[in-house]
């Protein structure tokens, strides 16, 4: 559904996208995990037909989006949030729905969808001023989605929400995955990208790192379980895997019950034991020698 | 379509936000009537009186008695003068007629059947109504001669026996002679009704009896010898205070128009909707169009909305056709200077900051603050440079300069390649810019 093929794109001498290439398949939801500054963005822009790469070529459906048709069918969730504050929910989504040539019936129509889509059907009539950071994000979603597209483009879609709203934001994209949406999803937040995307590439400097599903990636890269027990007692002969510390044994391992079970046999009691699986954290640390977070 | 949506909601956004409503609607009509209650003392404002020199060449109780029915009258501020100095006021602008009253005007003032003495007023016929009024103002005073003639109907007795001597002596005909003593028994008759009439009148409580108005009245255009052109002879077309006060606040109506949309694109930028708008299947030039449109309909609509309320006050329009064509002008003129002015800045503080600045500049110079006529001579020089000058130029060219088609081709001319070349600098960087 979405080709991007060795894309390229400076900005002066800045290089914010260097030879990017994924493919995204229909129904799918592709995740760009990076830092902020990664070319997330700049690659979303070039999807969108927003930014003309210096290099390489982008397809959505087969057909460049600088096509009007093209754009017909991508809805473009930006990261901003890009609403008329002084016009009312129901009056940007009809703005917006009369610019991708909907009128009459169906745009009513599509906009009271959008509006129960965004939890927004009691407030259509306010302001989006008076919007809490929630709701805006809510219409900004609803926004992208007025026209009925075949691929969402949502970037960076969670930032600065309640935790009540990104959790709305997270079923409402699970509901549209489940109705054979194609997705790309850009973020920051592992967990988010772990949960909502089917497939996904790590940037970094405006590369791709790695792609691929998440548990391949997390079994490609992610390393060793990181096992931590609070230790009771212990034969003075017994030699321990890792570091000791205050009583506290860290090691890691690949086979954590059986390490710990060969421990206890071995006469090792512990207070408590926490055995940490391996996160796209660690991929993205494993990949780049620094934290996602960063 | 996309165009039209894409300027009507820029429309709307303009009118939501209050400040920006207020400068393009509300601020520029305080200026208009502000401007135009400033002006009080022009020409047809209606409320004041009009000063009228009177040049008196008959000095008798008659005249006397029509001078004192002017002077009754509030709207009249008589002042005596010598002709020649009376005659010069008038195209000179400190006084709006000179009233001249010939020798042997009592002598048949008042009496209907006798030729009535010639009242010569000297007048600008640029001031039109203020003529009709003072010549509506001399037929009462008159009138009221003729009045005060019938109110003492037995100083007729001797004329008309005087007549009918005169009669018997020179006409031998005794048909003829009975047909004009019939006449003048019918006119004795008429003077007793008169007085019974009168009477029937003051007993009512009423003293205008007989109130009826006649007077000769000869009509002169003293304006000849002064130059057309000269702010002077220009001024003398103004109708109303409101006249000069209205245009001025058009402007300042569209100079807002200009500053707001200017700094929508950079607001567009900063609030993201840009990218969701370039993201939408519509051309980057639909999108230029579209706030370009939204500038034109919200100028055309001061104009529209200044002009009535202008109207309303008592402002007059020479030609409507005239300043429907204007205002397109002058629109189309400040949408490309709008154009212009949204590239200013990256920002839309710095893009309203500078379009505010150059707007000033604009203003002061070109007679948005003070009329470009009453300004100092060098800046007079100056003020074709900018816009503003032409443009309310033209309007007011529609107004009350009563300009033909060809005096507007000018201005328009130059609006339109100031508007064209705004269009073309604007867009050429804003399509680089988001190229």
């Amino acid at each position: 559904m979405i080709t991007a093929d060795q894309l390229v794109k400076h900005f002066g001498s800045l290089c914010a996208v260097n030879g990017v290439s994924f493919q995204i398949r229909r129904g799918e939801c592709f995740g760009l995990l990076g830092p902020n500054g990664a070319g997330k963005s700049t690659t979303i822009h070039m999807l969108i037909g927003l930014t003309i790469p210096d290099r390489g070529r982008v397809e959505v459906a087969g057909a460049s989006p600088s096509l009007a048709a093209t754009r017909r069918m991508i809805g473009a969730a930006p990261q901003t949030l890009s609403l008329y504050e002084e016009l009312t929910a129901r009056e940007n989504l009809t703005f917006f729905g009369r610019l991708f040539g909907l009128s009459g019936a169906t745009l009513r129509q599509r906009v009271e969808w959008a509006l129960d889509l965004a939890d927004l059907q009691s407030r259509s009539r306010h302001r989006v001023s008076t919007y809490s950071g929630g709701m805006k994000r809510r219409l900004n979603i609803a926004i992208a989605l007025i026209h009925n597209p075949q691929v969402l483009l949502l970037d960076e879609p969670t930032v600065g929400v309640d935790p009540q709203s990104r959790n709305y934001i997270f079923e409402t994209i699970e509901r549209l995955k489940s109705d054979g949406l194609t997705i790309l999803y850009t973020t920051h937040y592992m967990e988010e990208a772990q949960r909502l995307c089917d497939r996904l590439a790590i940037m970094d400097q405006g590369q791709v790192l790695a792609e691929g599903s998440v548990p391949d990636l997390l079994q490609q890269y992610g390393g060793k379980k990181v096992v931590t027990a609070q230790v009771c007692e212990r034969p003075s002969a017994l030699l321990l895997p890792g570091t000791i510390h205050n009583d506290q044994l860290r090691f890691e391992t690949t086979q954590p019950v059986e390490d710990l079970a060969r421990l206890i046999d071995q006469g090792a009691s512990f207070h408590s034991i926490q055995i940490a699986e391996p996160d796209l954290e660690c991929v993205f640390l494993a990949l780049t020698g620094k934290s996602l977070r960063d | 379509m996309n165009v039209l949506t894409l300027a009507l909601k820029d429309l709307k956004l303009i009118l939501r936000d209050k400040l920006g409503a207020f400068f393009i609607l509300g601020f520029p009509v305080l200026m208009g009537v502000f401007f135009g209650l400033v002006m009080g003392g022009s020409p047809g404002s209606g409320g004041g009186t009009m000063k009228v020199a009177i040049v008196d060449q008959d000095q008798s109780p008659w005249s006397e008695k029509l001078i004192d029915e002017l002077r009754k009258n509030p709207h009249i501020d008589i002042e005596f003068d010598e002709l020649p100095a009376a005659r010069n006021s008038v195209p000179l602008g400190r006084r709006v007629a000179v009233v001249v009253i010939p020798p042997d005007f009592g002598q048949s003032a008042g009496i209907l059947w006798e030729p009535q003495p010639e009242i010569q007023v000297g007048l600008d016929p640029s001031r039109g109504a203020e003529s009709a009024m003072l010549e509506g103002y001399l037929m009462q005073a008159s009138g009221a001669l003729i009045a005060d003639r019938f109110r003492q109907p037995t100083q007729f007795v001797p004329h008309i026996e005087r007549i009918r001597e005169d009669l018997q002596a020179g006409i031998p005909d005794s048909a003829a002679l009975q047909l004009l003593d019939e006449f003048l028994g019918q006119v004795t008759e008429m003077i007793d009704s008169a007085d019974r009439w009168q009477q029937a009148d003051e007993a009512a409580g009423d003293n205008q009896a007989f109130d009826m108005q006649f007077a000769n009245i000869k009509r002169h255009d003293i304006s000849q010898d002064e130059d057309p052109a000269s702010p002077r002879a220009q001024l003398k077309k103004l109708r109303s205070r409101w006249d000069i006060s209205f245009p001025q606040g058009m402007m300042w109506g569209i100079l807002g128009c200009v500053a707001g949309f200017a700094g929508s694109i950079a607001r567009e930028d900063a609030r993201g909707t840009l990218v969701r708008l370039r993201a939408a299947p519509l051309t980057k030039w639909e999108i230029l169009l579209g706030k370009a449109l939204a500038c034109l309909l919200a100028c055309c609509l001061v104009i529209g909305l200044l002009t009535t309320i202008g109207t309303f006050l008592g402002m007059r329009g020479d030609d409507y056709g005239k300043l429907f064509v204007a205002a397109l002008a002058v629109s189309l003129a400040f949408v490309g200077i709008m154009m212009t002015m949204s590239v200013l800045g990256r920002t839309e503080e710095s893009v309203n900051g500078s379009g505010w600045a150059i707007n000033m500049v604009m203003a002061m110079l070109g007679g948005g603050m003070i009329p470009a006529m009453f300004m100092p001579g060098f800046l007079q020089a100056l003020s074709g440079f900018s816009p503003v000058f032409w443009a309310i130029r033209l309007i007011e060219g529609a107004i009350w300069r009563q300009f033909t088609w060809s005096e507007m081709l000018v201005p328009i001319g130059i609006l339109l390649a100031v508007g064209g070349a705004g269009v073309v600098v604007g867009t050429s960087i804003l399509m680089r810019r988001y190229r």
